[in-house]
This record gives C-alpha cells, sequence and structure tokens, in this order.
C-alpha cells in the first residue's frame, strides 16, 4: 500500500516536473523578412490573403483581434506577439498601420506546439507595402 | 408507444447539446474539437511577463491542455474577428472550449464556436467580440450597423482613408 501511494506520488512529481519543462520556453534570435498577413485567412486559405488584395481585409482582421503574423520569405508563419517595447498584440495600432507591407525585423523566436510567436525587438527595415496582387486578384473578399 | 416516448425524450435531451456542438466550416485540415483547456496570456505563457488580468484584453490568450499543449485561437464566431474577447472572462480558469481544430501543417489553429466554464458552466456562443463592439459603440447587438461592424468602426475608416484599400496611399481601385 505504501509502495503504490510512493509510486503514485513519484508519478505526479514527474507529471508535474514534465509539465514545468514543457512551459518553459527557451527564446532563439532571429532575423525575419517578410510580409506582414493576417493569420488567419492566410492559413486557412479561405481567400487569397496577401498583398494588395487582401489588405483591406488583412486591416479589418487585425482590428477584430485576430492574430498578426509575419509570412516570412522563408515560407514560414511567425506570429507576432511584442512589438519593441509594445506587449499588445490584439487590435495594436502600430501592427495595423504595417498591415500588409515587407519587413525586416528581430526579435525572439519561441517555438510551441507547431507554432512560432515572435517577439520583436526593432523594426530593422519597412519597405511599405510592395506585394502588387491586386491586378490579378482584384479586392479580397467582397471586391470593389 | 412507450418506445416512441423514449425516443422523443432522448431527442429533446440531445438537441441542445447538437446545438452547441461546432459547426464544420469546409477548411482544409478542420476536425471539430471540444475539449478542457485553461485560459492563458501566450505571452506570459512563454515568458514570465505575466500582467493582471491576462492583460485586460490587449492580449492573444491561448487555451492550455493539461497534458501542456498550448493551443493557439485564431477566430471566433464573428465575422472578422478573434476570440480574445470571449476568453477574457474566463482569465486563468479552466473552460470547455468547442470549436474546430485545424492542423494545417503551416501551423496548427483553433476556431472557438462555443465555451463554456469547466465543467458545469452555461454554454456561450463564441460571439463577444460583436457584442463588446456594439456595446462601445452605443449601437444594438443585432443592428446592421454591429453585423457589419468592419464597415463601421472609426479606426477602420481612419487606416483605410489614409492609406487607401490597397495599403498604397494614392491607389484606387477602378471606377465600375
Amino acid at each position: 500500500m505504501r509502495v503504490s501511494r510512493w509510486l503514485a506520488g513519484a508519478a505526479l512529481g514527474l507529471s508535474v516536473a514534465l509539465s514545468s519543462a514543457a512551459g518553459a520556453a527557451t527564446p532563439t534570435r532571429v532575423k525575419v523578412s517578410g510580409e506582414i498577413i493576417d493569420t488567419w485567412c492566410y492559413i486557412t486559405e479561405i481567400m487569397y490573403a496577401l498583398g494588395t488584395a487582401h489588405h483591406q481585409c488583412a486591416v479589418w482582421c487585425a482590428s477584430g483581434g485576430i492574430p498578426v503574423s509575419i509570412r516570412g520569405d522563408d515560407g514560414k508563419v511567425y506570429v507576432v506577439l511584442k512589438i519593441e517595447d509594445d506587449t499588445t498584440n490584439v487590435r495594436n495600432d502600430r501592427i495595423l498601420r504595417i498591415q500588409s507591407h515587407q519587413v525586416t525585423v528581430e526579435g525572439d523566436l519561441y517555438e510551441r506546439d507547431g507554432v512560432n510567436y515572435l517577439l520583436i525587438s526593432a523594426v530593422a527595415d519597412d519597405k511599405g507595402v510592395v506585394n502588387l496582387t491586386h491586378e490579378e486578384y482584384g479586392i479580397q473578399p467582397f471586391g470593389n | 408507444m412507450k418506445s416512441l416516448v423514449k425516443f422523443v425524450g432522448a431527442l429533446a435531451l440531445l438537441l441542445p447539446f447538437a446545438a452547441q456542438a461546432a459547426e464544420e466550416w469546409g477548411i482544409e485540415h478542420e476536425k471539430t474539437a471540444r475539449f478542457e483547456a485553461k485560459v492563458v496570456d501566450i505571452l506570459c505563457e512563454l515568458t514570465g511577463d505575466c500582467p493582471a488580468d491576462c492583460g485586460g484584453g490587449k492580449r492573444q490568450l491561448g487555451l492550455l491542455r493539461d497534458d501542456g499543449r498550448l493551443i493557439l485561437p485564431t477566430k471566433n464566431f464573428d465575422i472578422f474577428a478573434g476570440a480574445a474577447n470571449d476568453l477574457q472572462p474566463f482569465c486563468n480558469k479552466k473552460i470547455i472550449a468547442d470549436g474546430l481544430m485545424i492542423e494545417n501543417p503551416k501551423m496548427p489553429l483553433f476556431t472557438l464556436q462555443f465555451k463554456k466554464l469547466a465543467p458545469d458552466g452555461k454554454w456561450h456562443r463564441a460571439n463577444w467580440f460583436i457584442r463588446d463592439w456594439a456595446k462601445a459603440n452605443n449601437v444594438k447587438r443585432d443592428s446592421d450597423t454591429a453585423e457589419q461592424w468592419y464597415y463601421n468602426d472609426k479606426k477602420i475608416a481612419e487606416t483605410i482613408k489614409r492609406d487607401g484599400v490597397y495599403g498604397i496611399p494614392g491607389l484606387k481601385p477602378p471606377k465600375e
């Protein structure tokens, strides 16, 4: 009986330790170049979701609190959780102003359960909106 | 007759449950999912930067399951809206989340359609963004103004007026 209690206690302790280890994330320092995007429309592909064609919708979604990401030139998607000292990541005014822009940023990357979370420490370059997709795709999703 | 009564009784029990179950949206990789998880401030969970009240609505909230998996809710049931408003009242509490798990190889997402306080809370549709937007803008929740909030939001209007629909000042769509 005592042995089984001890085993149960040990198992619980191990479980807590593993859980804490899983929660303790270590960031990687990265430099990412890519386009600021709306995460939902891009990942789900419910519509064409890059560049000028999707800019208005991307502003709507960012204003609605949908997470904003950078679609990296490396093809990966980085969810933006922080921009410099600003930890607001729901309806962030600054991110709203650079929606669809081509940027290069530096920051800390946390990889957790298949998601790349990016804490931007500096925006090194901002070329504005350069991905001219509207001639091919019009205005997504409702047209002009 | 007795079996018919039993059938109708069972149906009556099942219908409210069915009405609160996630609906499929036809998105690639989607699966309906219902699970228990703690509502957490994602930035806090990752970095230990933990303001009171999970950031008071300014931060994306995640769903942390008992197995340690952190799930990113990206969408709620309102058009063009995320799940932060739906989850904020449950900060650091366990809920039952119901929706669509989208295990896209690019990254996994979760769409929240219903939620309730675990284990026995009342089910709520995940549509509190428009509810809160309507209240903040002093219009009725079921008004056209609220339903099409994205055409009526002042900040959006200022952004589109400044940068245009393409995000490039001065570049305008052709007149139809």
